[in-house]
């Protein structure tokens, strides 16, 4: 926990700097791997920042209204904020953004910032698919947070701190000292939430990327899009640092960081080319049954 | 020995009554019912207050105020008994006033009949 | 003094010389009757002044010049003082109100009414069985006469009826005063006593006769059918008289023999009265029939009070005060609302909604409705206070609590009838023609409630109720209430915060808190009244009733001045709920609940007192074991009705959903929070206690999560958007109950912040949704969609409110979170801790809900034209947006000082505020920089968007396309109807409202088997003979069973 420093924001805009651009690639690629499984040749690497030039050069643009207009500036003021309030790579204090400002807490509860603006913006534009789309995903997301938020209460328990820096530096020394085998049910229950949030099948119904678009991206186009785009290409990395950090030891350096965000988008990718879609109700069962209890126990093994 | 008779009698008359006013429909036969146990009423109270061997609560020149409380039985039931029969009369004329109206009203004296307020 | 005896002198006197008077000179009989009512109520009233003030001595009077035995004795003292006064009071009023119905019948009828006075006053005078026989005598003769007055034609079968009763009466009378004379060789009463009736031989026996002759005079149950039917079918003047002075003489009568009978038969009346009480009162329930009812509601009255008498052992000297305060009431109260009856024509309850055209008429129901029920500061409510303290000091359990359940009983079905009058339609045919000799007895008796008020608080050992000055100052709008409503408003305003700068130095940081939620905190609320037009008769002695509840709570040192604080709060803001539109059952079940958990509380405290009158506050600590846990249970389940705690939430969605616009944020954000302050004082006074081996406290924190996420659950699938609003209140209190139970530091501190946070972001809401739902019409939110660009600044305070309550950063609710997460690590329950969690993220789920069916989506035809809110409620609501925003910012500001505070209490866990970081034992939180880097990078993003889509059109509201259509009907395009289906389906089975149906299950089957046994009052007066002999017989087996 260090104080603020004016050097500080500089350092802030190159994590968010690094973390977009590493986004944008690993989004395409797995974008990529998933067409592979499927046998199709899949989309350029450079796919991403193609898009994302393009909708923010489009001249045409439309705006619902005030709300709408600012659904996807809070979506990304959520995204990079997430992303700040965490400490991206351990021992670094290059790296420690604005952690000084709050701990694991005001990460948890910042992750609905962008949530809630967005869903707001959406709503805006009066379409029914939009709202619809949002229905589905706050229900899931209830549910799916649920197994994840007991396990970062274990690993609370477990260490007792809330302090992100602390969590991590618990767990160095060795692989055998990371959350993941200290405290496995937690992990376990974290990580099957972490399906959930991820936007992947089988739970992805709530966007329905595939098929009638549903949700946000119904009404946004254009540099909203854009800007919405910029933010997928943060928030699950914003998010899996925070995995990172609580059951996977951290991250003390940027390749590292690199591969063990990679491999954790992995996890979500692998079990969603495997599985097919889940309506909604159909996850929030699924997300109690079989997610839940494991949390359950483990905060009572803590 | 006729106290005894005495109240054994107006217990009875007062069962009597009793058992009739329960049974008895017809509100002229209650209130006859009551009048009996009435009177059995009337007799107890004098039966308790009865000493044998002795004369009548009244003051004249065969019983001297001086020998008065040897020689006369208690006149406070008496006067009970007096005042009772006075009450028993009033309230008997005002039932059966009642009885009247009720006929008038519904040509009945059964008590079965009037029984719209209830609950 | 003059003497006594002239109470009967002029009662007879005047009987007879009205004989002299021609037939045609009514009008003067009248004026005659009256004087000598009047006379009589003068010679009772100088001796009642006298005696009180000490410059009389009770006296007896020898009517033959002689003591007894030898000739009848009258005694005058203080308490056949009041009571003559009552009779020959009550039978003035009644000769007004009995006025047409004598004049038509002539001299005899006031002649027979003048002998009724009399003769009730000589039962209360003479010390002389006999004596007593014959008045009863003439009563039962003269009451006989008098219900003929009535124009119900069914009267005359009641009056044989009851003489057929009286008959079976007199015969035990009768048979019981010779074998008592026979054995004591006396008619005196205090003879008998002296000679020990009851040892004697017969005595025992005799004795029984006496009392039961004279216990089936005050209707018992079950051989009461008579009395009822009276009740029910004679003129109201005289039903007056029949509950008020019949019932006051007759127990004075059964007092004078129990202290004969001596404490053998005590046992015997307790028993007679308890089952009458509770039986009464709930075979009341299924009654329609307003004079009938009243009926069953003077029997049960009666009960309570002979109950009382029959605990004199224990009361003492208290005896007379408590039984007076609660007779005096009864009756007062009785023969009010039956010369109240006069006044209505028809004879079921809602016809009583006539009374709604005279808010005086109203004010003299809900007068004599807080009479009956021992509201404060009425007679009742001390004399139950002592009365059940000394209960619970000598351990008689059972007794205190059937009599609380008679008496909530009855308070449901009075107040029941309390809702139809403010709410119901009345029928066409009835009509309000006041005639003055109708009201003036109604008025007096209104009047008299209150100098009786006044009474017993200024006797009372605890202080006059009426002294108090918020009190006062609550009442004192009942005669400003013609005023414009913003004059009252302004004035109410100014009081509320003269109060709060009066007291401000009496607070401790904790109090403090509730202080300024209840005081400056309710006066920003009230701003919003200003937006009410005409007088708003009503509004304001309710709301100032509830603030002055309110404002004596946080200052009570003691617990009987806080139980005081404590109903009237309850009854303030039962009056201001039942002002909603449709808000009658909802404002019921609120006071149900809500004496229910009075009723609670009132045990605990007794319980703890042990048998001392009142205590100080703090002396709950010192309860000791095994007592401790029962106090406490008793303590937090009352106070955790207030908050609607799960089992016992059911009231408050409806309660706070129909409220009127301005008074739903005073009942949620400003009421709910007087439990909480319970709460917070029962846990500081006594801590964790231990029952069975239960921790209570562990329990509460069961109790506080599975609220927390019921209320939460529940709030996803209303429609209605201040049900979702009132759910969400229930979800709220459960954090808050959690956070208290976990009796930690930062447990407390949370609960505290909730406390706050609530009560802002409640208020603001419920105003904005009710300024909604005020333009709108409706409070469906399916039935809104789109408001945003219309009512701009509704929509900024709910979007403040609801970042504020989901506890997204940066808004204050974070803190509350944040806290959160600190406490319950701190905590070792872990399982209801998992609960707290499934119901977080559900919060988002409603609150989404509420602000995107109503402002967002489609806008509807018919709501194109709407305004903002009115003036004065959005002005409240920016002042709390200002609030929410300044604590988000500087939570310290309030929430330090009681984290010291806290930490007397626990020393563990502190927070740390030194500079902008507060820091715990486990994290951090920066609220100051989290606002600045939000807000930058909010601004930075905000001005990249603005730059790159500075040439962004607007669109019309229909510039979309879906299924490959533009759509042009907003009702089949906005989404807002049962919202969140797929959550429905797979969590709607834990909707299923068990809770509702299980109460719904307890008042049905209440009112089913009441109904079903009230049918052995065929109307039959055979029937009616014979409950008197099985209550002859039950009574024996008794008081056979009491003497073994």
């Amino acid at each position: 926990m260090t104080d603020f420093d004016w050097m500080k924001i500089p350092y802030a805009l190159l994590t968010v700097f690094i973390v977009v651009n590493f986004g944008m690639l690993l989004g395409a690629f797995i974008q990529k791997i998933g067409a592979r499984v499927g046998r199709r040749h899949g989309i350029p690497i450079w796919q991403y920042y193609a898009d994302l030039i393009k909708n923010y050069g489009l001249r045409t643009s439309i705006t619902h209204g005030a709300m709408f207009y600012l659904g996807p500036v809070f979506r990304l003021t959520g995204g990079v904020g997430l992303l700040l309030f965490v400490p991206t790579i351990y021992g670094s204090y290059m790296f420690s953004n604005f952690s000084f400002a709050g701990d694991l807490i005001l990460a948890l509860y910042f992750v609905f910032f962008g949530t809630l603006g967005m869903a707001l913006g959406d709503g805006e534009s009066g379409h029914p698919n939009a709202a619809i789309g949002i229905t589905r995903g706050l229900s899931q997301v209830t549910a799916a947070e649920l197994p994840f938020a007991l396990a970062v209460f274990a690993v609370a328990l477990q260490y007792q701190t809330l302090s992100v820096t602390d969590i991590v530096a618990a767990q160095q020394g060795g692989m055998h000292n990371w959350t993941l085998f200290t405290n496995p049910l937690a992990v376990a229950a974290a990580m099957l939430g972490f399906l959930g949030s991820m936007m992947r099948p089988p739970f992805d119904v709530v966007i329905a990327p595939q098929e009638i678009p549903i949700g946000p991206p119904t009404e946004y186009h254009s540099s909203y899009l854009a800007l919405m785009q910029t933010n997928r290409a943060i928030f699950p990395i914003a998010k899996i640092v925070i995995y990172m950090n609580l059951f996977f030891g951290g991250a003390a350096s940027w390749p590292v960081f690199f591969l063990k965000v990679f491999a954790l988008y992995m996890v979500s990718v692998i079990v969603g080319v495997v599985f097919p879609r889940f309506r909604v109700e159909q996850s929030i069962r699924w997300f109690l049954i079989w997610a839940l209890p494991i949390g359950v126990l483990a905060i009572l093994w803590v | 020995m006729i106290v005894q008779v005495a109240l054994a009698t107006g217990f009875v008359l007062i069962l009597i009554g009793i058992y009739g006013a329960l049974t008895q429909r017809n509100l002229l036969r209650m209130i006859v019912a009551f009048t009996v146990a009435n009177s059995g009423v009337n007799l107890v109270i004098v039966a308790v207050g009865y000493l044998p061997g002795r004369t009548a609560p009244i003051l004249d020149a065969t019983v001297p105020a001086a020998e008065a409380a040897a020689r006369i039985i208690d006149p406070v039931p008496q006067a009970l008994v007096l005042t009772a029969i006075v009450i028993g009369l009033g309230v008997t004329a005002l039932m059966l006033a009642f009885a009247y109206k009720l006929y008038e009203k519904r040509r009945s004296l059964d008590i079965a009949r009037f029984s719209e307020l209830k609950w | 003094m003059v003497s006594p005896i002239l109470i009967i002198a002029l009662g007879l006197g005047t009987a007879f010389l009205l004989g002299f008077l021609k037939d045609s000179q009514r009008g003067l009989a009248w004026l005659v009757t009256l004087a000598a009512l009047a006379g009589m109520s003068g010679v009772s009233g100088t001796w009642l002044w006298a005696l009180a003030e000490g410059t009389a001595q009770p006296m007896d009077v020898w009517t033959a010049g002689t003591p007894p035995p030898f000739a009848i004795n009258l005694r005058m003292a203080l308490p056949e003082a009041a009571l003559t006064l009552l009779i020959s009071l009550t039978g003035l009023l009644s000769a007004l109100s009995l006025r047409d119905a004598l004049l038509a019948r002539g001299r005899r009828a006031m002649a027979v009414l003048l002998v009724i006075s009399m003769a009730l006053c000589g039962v209360v005078l003479t010390r002389d069985v006999f004596n007593l026989f014959v008045f009863f005598e003439l009563i039962v003769i003269a009451t006989g006469g008098l219900v003929l007055l009535s124009e119900d034609h069914r009267a005359v079968a009641a009056g044989f009826k009851y003489m057929v009763v009286a008959q079976f009466i007199s015969i035990f009378l009768l048979l019981g005063i010779i074998f008592a004379y026979h054995a004591t060789g006396s008619l005196n009463l205090d003879d008998m006593t002296h000679a020990g009736l009851l040892g004697h031989p017969v005595g025992a026996i005799a004795f029984f006769m006496l009392f039961i002759a004279l216990v089936a005079e005050l209707k018992p149950f079950p051989a009461n059918g008579w009395a009822l039917d009276i009740y029910e079918s004679a003129h109201p003047g005289f039903s007056a008289l029949f509950s008020a002075a019949t019932g006051a003489a007759a127990l004075f009568a059964v007092d004078k023999l129990l202290l004969v009978g001596g404490e053998t038969w005590l046992p015997v009346a307790t028993g007679i009265g308890l089952v009458t009480f509770v039986a009464a009162n709930l075979l009341a329930l299924p009654q329609t029939h307003d004079r009938r009812l009243l009926g069953y509601s003077s029997v049960a009255q009666t009960g309570l009070v002979l109950v009382v008498l029959g605990q004199r052992d224990i009361l003492g000297d208290q005896t007379y005060y408590i039984a007076g305060g609660i007779l005096l009431a009864h009756a007062v109260a009785k023969a009010g609302l039956y010369w109240l009856s006069g006044l209505v024509r028809e004879r079921h309850l809602e016809a009583w909604a006539i009374l709604r055209n005279s808010p005086l008429l109203v004010f003299a129901f809900a007068t004599f409705l807080a009479l009956l029920t021992g509201l404060p500061p009425f007679p009742g409510f001390y004399a139950k206070w002592d009365l059940i303290h000394l209960l619970a000091g000598e351990g008689r359990l059972w007794l205190l609590g059937l009599i609380l359940l008679g008496a909530l009983v009855e308070s449901g079905y009075l107040f029941r009838w309390f809702g139809y009058i403010i709410k119901r339609q009345a029928p066409a045919s009835e009509s309000l023609e006041p005639n003055a000799w109708q009201v003036i007895p109604v008025l007096v008796a209104a009047a008299m409630s209150w100098a009786l008020a006044w009474l017993w608080g200024d006797l009372s050992g605890h202080g006059n109720l009426l002294l108090v000055l918020p009190l006062i100052f609550a009442l004192a709008f009942l005669f400003l209430d013609d005023l414009p409503a913003w004059l009252k408003n302004s004035l109410a305003i100014a009081g509320l915060l003269a109060w709060f700068g009066l007291t401000y130095e009496l607070y401790d940081p904790l109090r403090l808190i509730f202080a300024a939620i209840f005081l400056p905190g309710g006066a920003l609320v009230l701003l919003a009244s200003y937006h009410a037009h005409g007088s708003r008769t009503g509004f304001y002695p309710s709301a100032m009733l509830m603030y002055a509840g309110l404002a004596m709570l946080i200052l009570a040192r003691t617990s009987f001045e806080f139980f005081a604080a404590w109903e009237l709060l309850t009854i303030g803001s039962y009056f201001l709920i039942l002002r909603g539109k449709e808000s009658e059952p909802h404002a019921l079940s609120y006071l149900l609940f809500s004496l229910g958990g009075a009723f609670l509380i009132l045990a605990g405290f007794a319980l703890a007192a042990q048998g001392q009158a009142d205590m100080a506050m703090a002396a709950l600590a010192q309860v000791a074991e095994p007592l401790a846990p029962w106090v406490f249970l008793l303590l937090a389940v009352g106070f955790m009705t207030k908050t609607a705690a799960i089992g016992l939430h059911i009231w408050l969605p409806g309660a706070h959903a129909e409220a009127e616009t301005d008074v739903s944020p005073l009942v949620s954000g400003i009421l709910l929070k007087a439990g909480l302050y319970g709460l917070f004082v029962l846990l500081m006074a006594m801590g964790s206690q231990t029952l069975y081996g239960l921790n209570l406290t562990h329990a509460m924190l069961w109790i506080g999560a599975i609220t927390a996420l019921v209320g939460n659950l529940l709030a996803v699938f209303q429609e209605d958007a201040k049900r979702l609003l009132a759910y969400s209140s229930i979800g709220q209190m459960g954090y808050a109950l959690f956070g208290l139970a976990m009796m930690n530091h930062l447990g407390w501190l949370m609960a505290l912040m909730f406390v706050i946070n609530h009560y802002v972001y409640k208020s603001m809401l419920f105003l904005s949704v009710g300024g909604i739902a005020k333009r709108t019409g409706t409070r469906l939110m399916y039935r809104m969609g789109g408001l945003i660009t219309l009512m701009p600044l509704s929509f900024i305070a709910v979007l403040i409110g609801i970042i504020a309550i989901s506890g997204v950063p940066p808004l204050s609710g974070f803190g509350g979170r944040w806290i959160f997460y600190n406490a319950i690590l701190d905590s070792e329950a872990r399982l209801p801790i998992i609960i707290l969690f499934l119901a977080g993220p559900i919060a988002f789920l409603y609150l989404f809900r509420l602000i995107h069916t109503i402002f967002l989506g489609q806008l509807k035809d018919e709501l194109r034209q709407i305004r903002e809110a009115p003036f004065w409620i959005v002005m409240p609501q920016m002042i709390f947006v200002a609030i929410l925003l300044v604590v988000a910012v500087v939570p310290g500001l309030v929430l330090r000082r009681v984290d010291a505070y806290i930490t007397q209490f626990f020393p563990q866990g502190a927070l740390n505020w030194e500079g902008l970081t507060i820091t715990s034992q486990y994290g951090w939180w920066n609220p100051v920089a989290i606002m600045i880097i939000v807000g930058v990078i909010f601004m930075s993003i905000f001005a990249w968007l603005l730059f790159v889509n500075r040439k962004a059109q607007k669109v019309k509201q229909f510039n979309i396309v879906f299924s490959a259509e533009r759509p042009y009907r907003p009702e089949t395009t906005h989404h807002a109807w049962n919202f969140f289906a797929p959550y429905r389906k797979a969590l709607g089975f834990l909707t299923v409202p068990l809770v509702t149906l299980f109460w719904n299950g307890v008042t049905d089957t209440l009112h089913a088997g009441a109904d079903f046994v009230r049918r052995f009052y065929t109307g039959n007066g055979q029937t009616y003979a014979f409950h008197f002999i099985i209550f002859v017989l039950a009574v024996w087996g008794l008081a056979m069973g009491a003497r073994a």
